[in-house]
């Protein structure tokens, strides 16, 4: 969860300016909760795969990804840490 | 029903039995049925001078005053068929009216004899408009025989308050009248000297109920004085000073006398109808306690049908708004979808009526195609409402708001009213309005306004999460925004849903 504030700042920004990032619980259903619909979905995507390096055509990216901060977060660990250590 | 127009008759004689209970109060002055009667006798000889009405139908200027509802009564009495149209419309709309409704004149009533009596003219029809409108031609239309004893001619043109395009015409029977007064009386209780707060402009539906139905049973009214009508405070005093018993109102009244006086209970109090528009569910729950004594109905109507559904509050009104309950005795109610298709059971859709007291279609028949229904059952035709209902389990009808709030958002229909109801169940929602936005992306997508009782709370996680357990993905609003002052509204006091989207779409 070490990106989860940077992540955060992002979408507060983007999506709901009348929020600050303290107050977007790591679990609250932004997918649910139309925050991240299809079309700001593929804007988060775009700004993760500048932000932390991530080769997006490599990865497989699904909804469930972003359902949430902690979703998120464990999307970009999983995907930032397959880079740094290529098994083998 | 040997009468054809019972009113006259009984404002007559309470003018014998009961002469000095008071009929109106508007300002400081009471006129009482004995005055009443004889002003209404008055305004009748009137109406028979040569030249004074022509042989059309005749437009009465409904300037709020006991004159006016004196020629009304007359009016009746002579079994001439009126319009009151509103008092709103510039010169060369209101000719364009009278023309349409084939009103060969308006007249206005005014005190004579020092306020004692009263004084018919005839208006000049258009002062101020361009020549050829001031050079009225009229074709008469009205039957000129009398009027069928049963009750079943045109006796009272309204119009209807559509905010787009010309108002329709909308007469009604002296029958339909009848039955609704009677019906209306009796259910609020309304007696002889019972107060009742006139709160509408005196060319609305509303005062059927409140002015109409009142004088039929030798009730009091009290008149708001139509200058003052956004005066809190002056509202306020009136219903306190007059005791008031019986008030039908918009929210907007309720709001204001809330805003004015939010710590002082209005007592005298005993029936209190909410009406014309949706009542935001923080409004209704301070309703209670600012009227302890009062049982609270809310009411569903249209100029076509008059009342067809009413509901009575019954103990905390919860978060959710207000529903409009259920039918009228003698109403019936039909929820159809999208195709016209009677729905059963619990069901969502489009509502439609008919009721005793309806008319039996606009002036001009060509506007009644695809409004009036016929399902061939004998009964009277079936009103489209142009209303989006939803129906309960038990048979609870809430209203959602119009039928045409229908966006398609990324391929799914979402109706924007369906949307604002959530967001207005929620206690600290004052306004809210959704609107669909054109969007490149999205074709369209749905913002949200939503105005605070406080600022800071709710904010757009929470409305947000509130949304997601009552609508489908594609109705969670894309952007809110949060406002702590009133929305823009029209000049019909209707939020302004237009401006709402320039704002928007400005804002990029």
């Amino acid at each position: 969860m070490e990106h989860a504030h940077v992540i955060k700042e992002f979408i507060v920004t983007e999506f709901i300016p009348d929020i600050q990032a303290d107050q977007l619980d790591d679990d609250y259903d932004l997918i649910a909760s139309g925050v991240i619909d299809s079309i700001n979905l593929l804007r988060v995507i775009t700004w993760l795969g500048g932000r932390f390096d991530i080769p997006l055509d490599e990865v497989e990216i699904t909804e469930k990804n972003f359902a949430s901060v902690t979703a998120i977060c464990e999307f970009v660990d999983h995907a930032t840490r397959r880079q740094e250590s290529p098994i083998g | 029903m040997s009468k054809s127009f019972s009113l006259p008759d009984r404002l007559l004689e309470y003018g014998r039995i009961q002469p000095d209970i008071i009929a109106v109060i508007i300002g400081d002055q009471r006129i009482s049925y004995g005055e009443l009667a004889d002003l209404t006798l008055s305004a009748r000889s009137q109406l028979d001078l040569p030249g004074r009405c022509g042989s059309g139908r005749i437009a009465v200027r409904a300037d709020k005053t006991a004159q006016t509802i004196a020629l009304i009564a007359a009016c009746m009495m002579a079994g001439r068929p009126f319009l009151l149209p509103s008092t709103a419309l510039g010169a060369s709309a209101l000719a364009a009216l009278l023309a349409r409704a084939g009103c060969s004149a308006l007249l206005a009533a005014e005190a004579a004899d020092g306020g004692a009596g009263i004084q018919v003219h005839s208006v000049d029809l258009a002062p101020d408009a361009e020549p050829r409108t001031a050079q009225l031609v009229v074709t008469p239309t009205a039957n000129p025989e009398p009027p069928p004893a049963d009750g079943s001619g045109e006796a009272l043109l309204l119009t209807t308050s559509g905010s787009t395009g010309l108002p329709k015409i909308v007469p009604l029977t002296a029958g339909a009248i009848d039955r609704f007064t009677g019906w209306a009386a009796a259910h609020f209780s309304i007696a002889s000297g019972t107060r009742v707060l006139n709160y509408a402009p005196l060319s609305f539906d509303l005062c059927l109920l409140d002015i109409w139905a009142t004088l039929k049973v030798g009730g009091t009214v009290v008149m708001v004085d139509q200058a003052r009508a956004t005066d809190g405070r002056y509202l306020a005093d009136l219903v306190r000073s007059e005791r008031v018993r019986v008030v039908q109102s918009v929210p907007m009244f309720y709001r204001l006398l809330a805003d004015t006086h939010p710590d002082q209970p209005f007592s005298d109090v005993e029936q209190l109808i909410v009406t014309g528009d949706k009542m935001p569910a923080q409004l209704l729950g301070q309703l209670p306690a600012l009227f302890p004594n009062a049982r609270i109905y809310n009411i569903y109507g249209s100029t076509e049908t008059n009342d067809s559904f009413v509901h009575e509050l019954a103990g905390s009104a919860g978060d959710q708004a207000m529903p409009i309950g259920h039918p009228i005795a003698g109403v019936d109610a039909l929820v159809v979808d999208g195709d016209g298709a009677v729905l059963d059971g619990p069901a969502m859709g489009e509502l439609l009526t008919r009721t005793p007291f309806q008319t039996a279609g606009y002036l001009d028949p060509s506007a009644n195609a695809g409004k009036f229904v016929d399902t061939g059952d004998d009964g009277r035709p079936y009103f489209r409402t142009g209303d989006l209902v939803r129906r309960d389990a038990h048979g609870v009808y809430s209203l959602l708001g119009r039928n045409d709030f229908e966006v398609k958002v990324r391929g799914t229909r979402v109706n924007l009213a369906e949307v604002e109801h959530v967001l207005l169940g929620h206690s600290a929602v004052l306004e809210a309005a959704v609107v669909g936005v054109p969007d490149e992306a999205a074709g369209t997508r749905i913002h949200a306004v939503v105005r605070r009782a406080a600022p800071g709370s709710p904010d757009s996680l929470t409305l947000r999460e509130r949304c997601r357990l009552q609508l489908p993905r594609a109705a969670i609003p894309t952007t809110f925004s949060l406002v702590d002052a009133p929305l823009p509204i029209t000049s019909t006091g209707k939020v302004d849903r237009q401006s709402l989207i320039r704002t928007v779409l400005d804002r990029k």
